[in-house]
């Protein structure tokens, strides 16, 4: 009779990084995220160890979104248009751990918002909001190296985390990450090689290992979601088997990408036999999320409300099992 | 059709053309070879012209710049003629086949060294003259003059099977009398006959030459030899012309499949060749009509291209060339100008991707007939691997673009003088000392200078691992050029250039690509014959880079295995010289055919690993920095 299951022993284990800093620590948050430090594979509480349960981020954007479902539209309508009264029904209603804010606005084909606009914003959510603070680009290179130093700027010492550094475009913000004490997304293609050269290049720069979190792109469900999981599943084994250069936090989107998927969108006149979008979209969303817990995510960044709250639930669940 | 006049420039070419050609193929056919990797889609942005008068309707197109545009400028390939004019082509846009410029004497590298030595093989050239003095039919002797020839023949050489043509047979009796019964044959080896191949009156014996060939898919390389003395009497190297129709084998066999695609794709191969003779001949005063064969080693497609048969099917599943074991045929049969009565062979190759030119360079390198595990690297277009020793062999094909080669790179040249190939970077102050082939000023890098330079700029940390340029005040030689960021290797007033030399961050890209796929190519199939690179005995690197290699820039830039730098050789051209002993020896020759049948083929692209591997190999040197232990950067 097999009276124990068999235990993996692992050398390695996922960096541990803290994400925003209280009034002590030199910033102003009322609270701090922890991720990472697992010596294990996701939920595998019988091989190691898992300090810390994984957290959800709602985000928020700059500029009013005009091209989401309408079953969000549903639910964030209203505060759309002031994005600390988005973040904060996000946190006081539904406790999300961090707001993403997403400065799309500052695209030049969305709007072309200028870094003193964005400051300003960002500085409005610190100083309304007490969740550390994830603050990512609009995309478009060369503005997002005007607008994020700006931003990083007016943050020093929140310990934020910022984004998104690419293989091609990673010096500016890793500069500035460095010089005002944030942490830093290394953003890659679903390609485990990749992440791991931009890691190498970002700490190359003299940037710290264990500030790090890879967005390794993901794909919703239906949209190369197992292909994204493999990689990931490849990432973590490397990190756990001792390799430093990959064993980061990661953070996956899976919000804005299940949100992308005309299975979360489309409307019950278009596709009767979908049933209604309202529940669709939302169980998109989870779906895609639950199974990037499952891959490792230790950072979910979220749309819907009520996609949120079922996640959350499920992250107890399982965090339950230990 | 309506005619117009278009008048190239600074050639002063004029050439005739239809209403409605483009202005690329105007140049072809006055002669002028113009820069396309593309083939003519408009895609690579490298056929640039000036417009200088006259009526041309061109496409709009990203490639050409606002600056360039208000000069004149405009794709060559995307321009249509619609009335007489003036074209001007600029330098950057020539492929680079001035006789001036690039189409000097080869240098050692280029030719290749023989590992084996080369009295291995037993001197059997694939054309032997015979001096004969016959003696005089009479009445006691009265076999016929054919009969009485191979007799003779028979005296001096063993030659079981003899065969003569009917035109030979015709002229034999008139030439054996008129010639007072002494008279030369050049013997020809033929598939496993020996063919009276040309009876000359008197001895002619001492001038039997022969010529060996590499065809590249970038490069061509010729070398005249004494088939008497086994003595190389001059080599050559050009561009291949085809590069005008596309840059890698694949876009020029969707060109054959083009109307008139393969011939004009024949065409600019044996035009090549035909000039490389004919200028190896006069330069060593050798008749044409004493070049009696022609024998070459090339990859699958340009031996296609060569004799004129469609490589259509080469790039078609399951991948299965027309021939890979061509028999020796008549050199004017594939319109290549040597006696006409000459021969013309080819180095057999295995698979589709996998030509004669790496059969011939087993061949030079001697690896099957070895214990030792070697590896063989064969950096060209088509980068080729073999793996084995004298009991297997196993090898496979990665494309890895002609940037090694020096084309498809801003300053690429190929290595023959003043290519610089050597270079050293001071790290305080970016200032760089540069050696060049011939030591005379330099024109542009070769393959061994881009390895060292980028070896340079990463042990300078001038570029990160990903080969992008890092901003640093103290270096004034990295700057915005017009192609994104560049590196000055040498400012062109220290030479009185036209241009500074330089290298941009889409060469380095380029280069990186080259070297990521021959590391992937090797690793992959060192991992399939579950070995891994410490088991190696022995590697042989190929390919024309410069007259010497740098092994630990090599590593460096992660194009070699970090192994023991004993164990690597840098031989050069070994196409050319496995082409030359295959010349020169029918038992070589036979040997190349043994080679071809026992080489097992891994086809990469259907391997699940490769395109991992890749793009591990596509850093400096590598992402996985545990397989390069010694390399500090």
């Amino acid at each position: 009779m097999l009276k124990e299951l068999a235990q993996e022993k692992w050398s390695g284990k996922i960096n541990s990084i803290n994400i925003g800093a209280t009034k002590e620590e030199g910033g102003s948050r009322t609270s701090v995220v922890k991720i990472g430090g697992q010596a294990t594979l996701p939920f595998i509480f019988n091989d190691g160890d898992i300090p810390h349960r994984p957290v959800i981020a709602a985000e928020v954007w700059d500029i009013a979104p005009n091209d989401w479902s309408s079953t969000l539209n549903s639910e964030l309508e209203d505060v759309y248009s002031d994005p600390v009264s988005w973040s904060k029904k996000l946190i006081d209603e539904f406790k999300v751990d961090l707001i993403c804010l997403k400065l799309q606005g500052a695209h030049p084909d969305l709007g072309d918002r200028t870094p003193t606009q964005e400051v300003k914003l960002v500085k409005d959510i610190i100083s309304n909001v007490g969740v550390p603070l994830i603050v990512i680009g609009c995309g478009d290179d060369s503005k997002d190296n005007l607008i994020l130093p700006a931003c990083t700027e007016a943050t020093k010492g929140e310990k934020c985390l910022f984004g998104s550094a690419v293989q091609d475009n990673y010096k500016t913000l890793v500069a500035a990450c460095q010089a005002d004490g944030h942490n830093i997304i290394a953003e890659s293609p679903i390609d485990i090689n990749i992440a791991k050269q931009l890691n190498i290049l970002i700490h190359e720069m003299g940037f710290g290992l264990d500030k790090i979190v890879i967005n390794p792109t993901v794909g919703a469900l239906g949209y190369g979601l197992e292909y994204a999981y493999s990689i990931m599943e490849r990432a973590r084994l490397a990190a756990l088997t001792g390799d430093k250069m990959v064993a980061q936090p990661f953070i996956c989107f899976s919000g804005p990408e299940a949100w992308r998927a005309k299975e979360a969108k489309a409307s019950i006149e278009e596709h009767p036999e979908w049933g209604k979008e309202l529940e669709r979209g939302v169980i998109w969303e989870v779906l895609t999320s639950a199974t990037f817990l499952q891959s490792g995510a230790d950072i979910l960044v979220m749309r819907h409300p009520k996609a949120i709250s079922t996640v959350k639930g499920y992250i107890t669940k399982l965090m339950e099992i230990k | 059709m309506e005619k117009f006049k278009i008048t190239f420039y600074p050639e002063n070419k004029v050439v005739e053309v239809d209403k409605g050609s483009t202005l690329l193929s105007c140049a072809i056919s006055a002669g002028i070879y113009i820069n396309s990797s593309c083939g003519g889609d408009g895609v690579c942005g490298r056929c640039k012209v000036i417009v200088k008068k006259g009526s041309v309707l061109t496409q709009p197109t990203g490639r050409i710049s606002q600056e360039e545009r208000k000069k004149g400028y405009v794709l060559s390939c995307m321009s249509t003629v619609q009335g007489d004019a003036d074209i001007e082509i600029p330098p950057e846009s020539r492929l680079g086949l001035d006789r001036i410029s690039v189409y000097t004497k080869a240098e050692e590298a280029e030719k290749g060294k023989s590992v084996i030595g080369e009295d291995i093989f037993i001197h059997s050239p694939l054309a032997t003259k015979l001096f004969l003095e016959l003696s005089v039919p009479n009445q006691a002797d009265r076999i016929s003059d054919l009969e009485r020839l191979y007799r003779e023949i028979g005296k001096i050489k063993e030659m079981p099977i003899m065969q003569t043509g009917l035109a030979n047979i015709r002229r034999l009796g008139e030439l054996l009398r008129s010639s007072d019964w002494k008279v030369t044959v050049t013997l020809g080896n033929r598939n496993g006959t020996t063919e009276v191949v040309l009876i000359e009156p008197r001895d002619t014996s001492a001038k039997n030459y022969g010529v060996a060939f590499d065809i590249g898919t970038t490069t061509l390389s010729g070398q005249l030899v004494d088939l008497n003395t086994k003595k190389v009497i001059g080599t050559k190297i050009t561009y291949n012309k085809q590069a005008t129709f596309g840059a890698d084998i694949i876009t020029r066999i969707i060109y054959a499949q083009k109307e008139d695609g393969l011939e004009v794709l024949h065409h600019a191969i044996i035009d090549g060749m035909n000039m490389i003779i004919k200028d190896l001949i006069d330069e060593h005063d050798v008749s044409l009509y004493a070049v009696n064969c022609c024998l070459c080693a090339g990859n699958t497609t340009m031996i296609h291209l060569l004799l004129r048969v469609d490589p259509t099917f080469i790039r078609r599943d399951p991948y299965v060339p027309t021939a890979s074991f061509v028999p020796v045929i008549r050199a004017a049969e594939a319109g290549i100008k040597i006696n006409p009565r000459g021969l013309l062979s080819c180095v057999p190759g295995v698979s589709s991707y996998v030509g004669g030119d790496i059969t011939a360079g087993v061949l030079s390198c001697g690896m099957n007939t070895t214990e030792k595990l070697t590896l063989l690297i064969d950096i060209g277009t088509n980068g080729e691997i073999v793996l084995g020793n004298k009991d297997w062999l196993i090898c496979a094909a990665a494309s890895a673009g002609p940037a090694f080669e020096g084309s498809g790179v801003t300053c690429g040249m190929r290595a023959v003088k003043g290519a610089i190939q050597r270079v050293s970077i001071n790290p305080k102050d970016f200032s760089v000392k540069c050696e060049t082939i011939g030591n005379v000023s330099p024109a542009g890098i070769c393959g061994s200078g881009y390895i060292d330079l980028l070896a340079e700029l990463l042990k300078t940390r001038a570029i990160d691992k990903n080969g992008k340029f890092h901003s640093d005040k103290k270096n004034k030689r990295v700057r915005q050029g017009e192609q994104g960021m560049e590196f000055v290797v040498v400012y062109k007033e220290d030479f009185d250039l036209n241009l500074d030399i330089v290298i941009t961050e889409a060469d380095i890209e380029n280069i990186k690509r080259a070297k990521a796929a021959i590391f992937s190519a090797a690793s992959i199939l060192v991992k399939h014959m579950e070995l891994d690179f410490s088991k190696i005995d022995q590697i042989f690197v190929a390919g024309g880079l410069g007259t010497y290699l740098d092994m630990d820039k090599s590593i460096i830039i992660g194009l070699l295995p970090d192994i023991e730098k004993s164990k690597f050789s840098f031989i050069g051209n070994s196409s050319l010289v496995g082409a030359r002993q295959a010349l020169l020896s029918l038992d070589a020759f036979n040997k190349s055919q043994e080679i071809a049948k026992k080489m097992t083929y891994l086809e990469l692209s259907v391997d699940a690993a490769y395109m991992d591997e890749y793009v591990a190999a596509l850093f400096f040197p590598h992402t996985d920095k545990t397989r390069f232990p010694t390399v500090k950067i």
